[in-house]
């Protein structure tokens, strides 16, 4: 599993992902942590088939114990159905998660976690000093759906936005935006079903401050490769199938 | 055993039991119909079926009495299938808890999950020991089911000498005998297939 630190200030950011070892027919997924001085909060943590490589990678910057918070987008096996083997790994932990998943959720396992079910307004996780605030992003692309944006660190964990399918391996960063669109297009096309969403989110995300927008799938945008995003997407008609 | 098999033949062994419980109480409720219908042939017939009658009384209680049973063995089995589910989460954690044991070879906080892990094999043993007590319950529930089977046998036996004195009420009465039977010896059948598939899951623990 590869790691690498997207932030590193009072607390850390670090992205795992590119797992070598990963089957080659399930899709690859970025995992992300916010790493403060006494807890850590995982971000979509993965599939049931991800949750060895992940936890062990967790284990280089966090104890067990100090895993004190998962938060999962939304529903998607990729995202979270490695819930029940969290809920037996952590003694104490809590899952932020759509309160309108709730109860699909639990079908994983969770038993041990306390599930935090978030409003469809989305909230805030304060995680020692770092505050973090949960964006809505519904239909984009599930029903129930949020993003988390650190202020501080200016960083938008964009989940499903900004995806991207490719082959596996491939470098962590966007280097090259133009080229980077093909490899997105189809994605943001096919699984997103409404425009409407699209622009919703498109102006909650405009007038926040980010330097890095992190995906759950493909690359990370940093720096003018957030607003090249942001116009690109504004401008794709999503929703294709019908 | 290979371990997945094993699971699986587990979770396949307690789904059949509710199966063949479904179909005890299909035939439990046939009888009840049968004693119904023998009722109402032995009031007709009168002084001709009077040994009939309070055999149908008994007939239908045993019937009831079967029903009510295979209710409580229903909920057992619903029980036993919940235990199943969670002793198959809590050996899929302990088998990717040794996984992360190796991966994470070499980092700082590697052994912080050891009490996890501790207490993971602690829930599986608890898991499998209570799976144990609750089949061997299971076990006996059914045995009390058998009962009320061996007696419908016995009942049937006895209709048919009753059916012989009751004139041209002969075939209709007999009919009741012969249903009554075969379906004890079904229900006995079925239930004796839980019985197996129960105490293979008991040597395979």
């Amino acid at each position: 599993m590869k790691m690498t630190k997207i932030y590193d200030g009072s607390y850390q950011w670090i992205m795992y992902g590119r797992d070598e070892n990963k089957r080659s027919n399930i899709i690859d997924t970025n995992q992300y942590i916010i790493r403060t001085a006494n807890r850590c909060l995982i971000l979509d943590p993965g599939g049931v088939e991800l949750f060895a490589p992940m936890l062990a990678a967790v284990l280089h910057h966090a104890p067990v114990e100090e895993i004190t918070d998962l938060f999962a987008s939304h529903q998607d096996p990729d995202i979270i159905s490695s819930l029940g083997l969290w809920d037996q790994a952590l003694p104490h932990a809590k899952l932020h998660a759509p309160a309108l998943w709730e109860g699909f959720l639990r079908h994983f396992g969770c038993e041990t976690i306390e599930y935090v079910g978030i409003p469809d307004n989305g909230g805030v996780i304060q995680l020692d000093g770092a505050e973090l605030k949960i964006i809505p992003a519904h239909y984009l692309h599930s029903s129930a759906n949020f993003h988390i944006y650190d202020p501080k660190a200016k960083i938008l964990m964009s989940g499903d936005v900004g995806a991207a399918l490719e082959e596996d391996g491939s470098p962590v960063f966007v280097d090259d935006f133009n080229a980077h669109v093909e490899k997105m297009r189809f994605f943001h096309q096919r699984w997103m079903p409404s425009n409407q969403a699209k622009r919703d989110w498109i102006d909650r995300v405009r007038k926040l401050d980010i330097d890095i927008m992190a995906p759950q799938h493909g690359r990370i945008f940093r720096g003018d490769d957030v607003k090249r995003f942001l116009d690109w997407f504004e401008s794709l008609q999503v929703g294709i199938a019908v | 055993m290979n371990k997945p098999n094993h699971a699986k033949s587990k979770f396949v062994a307690v789904a059949s039991i509710a199966a063949e419980l479904s179909a005890v109480m299909d035939v439990a409720k046939e009888i009840s119909l049968a004693a119904a219908n023998a009722k109402a042939i032995a009031f007709r017939a009168g002084e001709k079926a009077k040994g009939f009658q309070p055999i149908t009384d008994f007939i239908n209680e045993l019937a009831k009495e079967t029903i009510e049973l295979v209710n409580d063995i229903n909920e057992h089995a619903l029980l036993l299938y919940q235990m199943t589910v969670d002793e198959h989460r809590m050996t899929d954690a302990c088998r990717s808890f040794e996984k992360v044991a190796v991966l994470a070879e070499g980092a700082p906080y590697a052994r912080s999950l050891d009490k996890s892990v501790e207490l993971a094999q602690q829930r599986m043993q608890a898991c499998r020991a209570q799976f144990r007590i609750h089949v061997n319950q299971l076990l006996d529930q059914l045995e009390g089911v058998m009962h009320p089977a061996r007696a419908a046998r016995v009942i049937a036996a006895n209709s048919r000498i009753e059916a012989s004195q009751a004139g041209e009420y002969l075939q209709s009465l007999q009919a009741v005998a012969e249903s009554v039977d075969n379906a004890a010896q079904v229900i006995h059948d079925n239930v004796q297939r839980c019985r197996s598939a129960l105490s293979i899951l008991n040597i395979a623990e």
